[in-house]
């Protein structure tokens, strides 16, 4: 081993006979299988791995797991580029090659790192402060400059070639942790006859276990109940899965890492994630050391005490050869003994008076220098830590290393048990958060909960995967866990308050948030803890503070002169770790983002010219190709020929709902505003819904088939949600209603013929069926059979021309299309998409979406009057407040563009003639088209004030294209406002 | 690859809702099973086979009558004091899938338990595919058939085609996990 070869001779969990071949910023490097990215970089001697985000400070590998701050890499080229990967979670791969971040030209020579310079301007707030003038529009012109120069990785722009899956799996018991809490637990919840689900964010199971000495008694029994889990069929292993999130009902998020570092095999998925919902949950989920606060703690070489522990035994890594330990508590002196063992000079310097005597006299037998009652006071160095000043019982002194281990205590890792809302609760005995009480179905144990001694969690783990197969209702006898005892001593550690000091003393390392930016925060009134995270940014980088959390809250309890549990902690909250957008949507991209929704007649669109349109879930025909070159010139001519002759529209999107029983009556009288108890068997009504609030939730016709049996029509729109609104009221408000309702939307295929000649078409269609205005008034339904197939028949008309809605069963829908088509041929009988259908109602005055747009009231809209003195129906109370009743409301009104060759635009804000265009003015357009009819274009509008009256001149304002027209307020029924051509 | 004994076929789902009133239940149940000749399943997602004729319970008061393809409905007179019926066969299509890799493969796209009682075969499960409610009804320890709107059924089934050959490459190639079921 030389100064850049850190690897020991021997030792450790790697597999010396497969070398790994991988490289860093284009310098080829060789590590072995079981390495990781970052035990591989410091086994050849790489300590400067990264820039911090704001300072550009160099920065080297802190720790062993995803807690890392510092070791932030990008992995992979083009679309396959993922930035923000701690090196610490990194398996390493043949040909992995890894970038540092966030420097230029180089890690080594970073030119931002002049930012130090100006670090006294660069305090917490400093970008709210300094770039608000001088005007408001300046901040556009910064952010651009300040986005660029900070940050981490950049995220490739290119396409992702690769393949992700979600799907779904369940347990009796999920076990979050293979520490040995987590492996007793499992080993015990399976026992018992449970289906385990054993989870670990590692390549290895055993957590801190890792961390002792490959061939000692704690390897023995890794191994041992390794090979117990392996032979139940109910246990499954998840390695290299991390969990993200905890949700209701025991839904547990997972990620699991494929192929990290490489291009996946050929249908492979890269990363999965899964939805884990178990019955009951065991967090054993470990604990996370915490950093020591002083200035230049942050220099490449300081390294948490554990994750010093981890590459020297795990990885045969020593990390350091003059090493100081720098602690609080008993842990951190296993490392010191191992690292002395291993070769290391190694120094102690615990700020305890008292230690326990047998690490003093462990101390004294590996010639261990120890200093207690002692404390860093600053480090110097490059790109890797040098000098040490520490300050003692006698006074200052200076000591020479290239590692410093230090060791702030434990937090236990209560973030996941946080996420459905379980308040950690502090313990002085330990100095840390535990959770609080658990729900029934979760348990915790090990060192999440406070036991940090091996011997303890392992019985911790025992007991909570009895209970938690238990609570599965399995309960087969459990042989006594195996024996663990390591020999630790645990006393109560002695909890240091981080404080501002002379240089840098970094709490948050990756958003460079130091005791002078809380002291900041704290002397401008930032003082609550959520404050101080938003403030400063404490907290809030890729690894979620991790690391800085306790210390961050521990300065500011201190300047508060509060406690720890005064200041409480900030709110855990999904996800625990980073999750690539392409994972959790799995499949479901390009043609699969989301599931089409085709109607009967669907190929024969596509197979006749259709332009479809995404409408919602369904896909539509636009228009016709026949009819025009573009949809503007189609629409126009789809709409003449259905004003001149007939046209055949797809209308199977329509929401359609079965109402039926003794009372539907009563309760069609309730949900809508207008009446239906006495609407007559075979003839059909509009209506509108209100919200409970009394604005319009949607409008549709129903149709008396029986007496107690009605046939409902909502809008595509709104089809779901009515048919939700209806069985929540039947559920909660109206249980003593006989009444069920049931959609019917994809049993029936339905097509509309409008215009002069539809009587004519359907007589040709149905000879047998008395089409006359006596037999099929306007508003009078059929009910019929087609070929063996239940055939409706409505003639109502929502284009303003006389027209008949046909239904009849989808597997006869096109068949029936096509019969309309031929039968209507002679009668010039053509089809029209949605674009003309909405234009031609339009032209009639018919409110849709854009005017129901859950805003606007029945007299908004004009329809005040089918209501009348009616009451007791839902939204009747509390459309009465006074404020919906206000004579200057918004409503509905026809505009009709007064200017040649100009158009009005959908969205277009209203104002008076001369009247400066700014704000919202008096109203705004909903709903555009040019009408044939008119020979213009016309709209509907919502229009307030004196304006809205028929005669009234506006301007119609497009900022998005800085148009500008004059506009004419005219009644909204453009077309035949005496309805003879629908009757007729 | 997946294993190639998986099969999906897709076929017409002659279908009749039927619903009793609060209050009158135990009545129209009575009625119901007379007019059957078949007993009713007791609880929600019990199932009752008779002859051609599959009952479902899909909720405290509603029952789905599942005809075989091809086989004529049951003439039902249901007494409106007691409840109702509507015909649901023409909007709904039958899925069914079998094959060793079956539950691997809608792992990726439905939250149902293989292995749970609720999902035993002979079981009914209403569920989500892809954001589509479904009915899941485990017809054996390899297969099952889903219930699914016709409107939908396209889709659903591209979802499957497209991305079954993948599954087991997916989950279960060396390095990865096993057993989950």
């Amino acid at each position: 081993m030389n100064a850049r070869n850190k690897r020991l001779p021997e030792g450790g969990r790697i597999d010396r006979s497969h070398s790994i071949e991988f490289s860093f910023d284009g310098k080829g490097l060789a590590g072995y299988r079981g390495d990781t990215l970052a035990s591989a970089l410091l086994a050849n001697g790489v300590t400067l791995v990264g820039r911090s985000f704001k300072y550009h400070r160099p920065r080297g590998i802190l720790s062993a797991g995803p807690e890392e701050p510092n070791a932030l890499v990008t992995l992979g080229t083009g679309g396959r580029r993922e930035p923000n990967l701690p090196a610490t979670m990194l398996e390493l791969g043949d040909g992995m090659a890894a970038e540092s971040q966030n420097r230029w030209p180089s890690l080594a020579f970073d030119v931002q790192s002049a930012n130090g310079l100006f670090a006294p301007f660069l305090s917490a707030g400093f970008y709210y402060k300094t770039f608000m003038g001088p005007t408001r529009r300046s901040w556009k012109i910064y952010e651009h400059f300040i986005r660029r120069a900070a940050g981490l990785g950049r995220a490739g722009t290119e396409p992702d070639p690769d393949r992700y899956e979600v799907r779904h799996a369940f347990a009796d018991v999920a076990i979050i942790g293979a520490g040995p809490a987590g492996l007793s637990a499992a080993r015990a919840a399976a026992a018992a006859g449970a289906r385990v689900v054993l989870i670990e964010q590692d390549f290895l199971l055993g957590g801190q276990l890792l961390a002792e000495q490959s061939d000692g008694v704690a390897a023995s029994w890794l191994g041992q109940v390794e090979a117990e889990l392996e032979s139940f069929e109910t246990v499954t292993l998840m390695k290299r899965t991390s969990a993200f999130g905890i949700y209701d009902g025991n839904v547990i998020g997972l990620i699991e890492q494929r192929n990290q570092d490489r291009p996946p095999y050929s249908g492979q998925a890269r990363q999965i994630v899964t939805m884990l919902r178990a019955r009951s949950v065991v967090f054993a989920t470990g604990a996370i050391e915490r950093p020591m606060v002083f200035p230049n703690n942050d220099l490449p070489g300081v390294m948490l005490a554990s994750a010093a522990r981890i590459y020297l035994n795990r990885f045969a890594v020593l990390p350091g050869r003059k090493v100081i330990v720098a602690t609080t508590n008993d842990g951190a002196w296993r490392t010191a003994f191992d690292l002395a063992e291993a070769g290391a000079e190694v120094t102690i310097s615990d700020r305890r008076t008292t230690i326990p005597p047998a690490l003093a006299v462990e101390a004294t037998r590996l010639g261990v220098a120890v200093r207690t009652a002692t404390r860093i006071l600053d480090l110097r160095g490059g790109h890797c830590v040098k000098r040490a000043t520490l300050k003692g019982p006698d006074g200052r002194f200076e000591a020479a290393c290239d590692l410093v281990c230090v060791s702030g205590g434990w937090s236990p890792t209560v973030h996941l048990a946080s996420h459905l809302g379980v308040k950690p609760r502090y313990r002085e005995d330990i100095g840390g958060f535990v959770p609080g009480a658990f729900p029934a179905n979760q348990f915790g144990a090990g060192a999440m909960m406070g036991l940090h001694a091996t011997a303890d969690a392992n019985e911790d783990g025992h007991r909570a995967g009895i209970e938690a197969a238990s609570f599965c209702g399995k309960s087969a006898p459990v042989p006594a866990p195996s024996k663990l005892d390591l020999g630790e001593t645990v006393t109560t550690p002695f909890r240091e308050v981080p404080c501002a000091q002379g240089g840098k003393a970094f709490v948050d390392f990756q958003m460079d948030v130091t005791t002078k930016d809380i002291e900041l925060a704290h002397r401008e009134g930032y003082e609550s803890i959520e404050h101080l995270k938003r403030y400063t940014t404490l907290g809030m980088g890729t690894d979620q503070g991790k690391t800085s959390n306790f210390p961050g809250l521990s300065a500011m309890a201190a300047l508060r002169g509060a406690t720890i549990p005064e200041t409480g902690t900030t709110t855990f909250r999904p996800p625990f770790t980073p999750v690539a957008i392409g994972a959790l949507a799995g499949r479901a991209t390009g043609h699969h983002f989301k599931p089409f929704r085709r109607t009967p007649m669907h190929d024969w669109h596509l197979a006749n010219g259709a332009e479809m349109l995404d409408v919602g879930l369904w896909m539509r025909p636009w228009f016709y190709r026949r009819s025009g070159a573009d949809v503007n010139e189609a629409y126009v001519a789809e709409m003449r020929h259905v004003r001149q002759a007939a046209g055949l529209m797809d209308i199977s999107t329509l929401g359609k709902i079965d109402v039926q029983g003794p009372d539907a009556a009563t309760f069609l009288d309730r949900i809508y505003a207008n009446g239906f108890a006495k609407l007559k068997v075979g003839r059909a009504r509009y209506g509108v819904m209100l919200r409970d609030d009394g604005i319009v939730f949607d409008d549709g016709t129903t149709t008396r088939l029986a007496e107690s049996r009605f046939f409902m029509t909502t809008s595509t729109a709104r089809a779901a949600d009515v048919l939700s609104r209806l069985e929540f009221l039947l559920d909660t408000a109206w249980p003593e209603l006989r009444v069920s309702v049931s959609s019917v939307s994809d049993e029936w295929a339905a097509m509309s013929i409008a215009g002069p000649e539809a009587r004519a078409i359907l007589a040709a269609a149905f000879p047998s069926l008395d089409v006359s205005n006596e037999a099929l008034p306007h508003m009078g339904s059929y009910e019929g059979e087609w070929r063996g197939r239940a055939l409706r028949i409505l003639r109502l008309s929502y284009s303003g021309e006389r027209a008949y809605e046909i239904y009849v069963g989808a597997t006869a829908g096109e068949q029936l299309w096509s019969c309309l088509l031929e039968a209507g041929g002679p009668l010039e009988l053509k089809p029209y998409g949605i674009e003309a259908l909405g234009a031609l109602r339009v032209e009639k005055g018919h409110v849709a979406g854009p005017e129901i747009d859950g805003r606007t009231t029945l007299d908004d809209l004009g329809l005040g009057r089918m209501v009348g003195k009616r009451s007791g129906f839902v939204g009747d109370v509390l459309r009465r407040r006074p404020a919906l009743l206000a004579h200057d409301r918004q409503r509905l009104v026809g505009l009709e563009c007064m200017e040649d060759g100009k158009r009005l635009r959908g969205g277009s804000v209203l104002f008076r003639p001369g009247e400066k265009a700014t704000g919202h003015g008096w109203g705004r357009v909903t709903s555009v088209t040019f009408s044939p009819e008119r020979d213009r274009y016309i709209g509907l509008a919502l229009l307030a004030g004196d304006l809205a009256t028929e005669g009234s001149e506006v301007v119609a304002v497009y900022p998005m294209k800085a148009e500008t027209v004059r506009a004419r307020v005219v009644s909204p029924i453009f077309l035949d406002p005496q309805g003879e051509r629908l009757r007729g | 690859m997946a294993s190639s004994d998986f099969t999906l076929s897709v076929a017409d789902c002659p279908l009749i809702q039927v619903e009793g009133w609060d209050g009158t239940l135990s009545q129209f149940e009575s009625s119901l099973s007379a007019s059957l000749g078949a007993k009713l399943p007791a609880s929600v997602g019990e199932t009752v086979r008779h002859q051609s004729l599959l009952v479902i319970r899909i909720a405290p008061r509603r029952l789905w009558l599942a005809l075989d393809d091809g086989t004529r409905a049951p003439t039902l007179a249901i007494d409106p004091d007691l409840g109702c019926s509507v015909c649901l066969g023409e909007g709904r299509v039958r899925f069914g899938l079998a094959g060793l890799d079956i539950s691997s493969v809608l792992s990726t796209c439905m939250a149902v338990d293989w292995h749970a009682p609720a999902a035993a075969p002979g079981r009914a499960v209403q569920t989500s595919f892809h954001h589509v409610p479904v009915l899941l009804l485990r017809t054996g320890e390899t297969a099952c058939d889903l219930i699914v709107p016709r409107t939908f059924s396209r889709s659903l089934h591209d979802w499957i085609t497209d991305h079954q050959a993948s599954t087991e490459n997916s989950l279960n190639h060396a390095g990865g996990n096993t057993r989950i079921g």
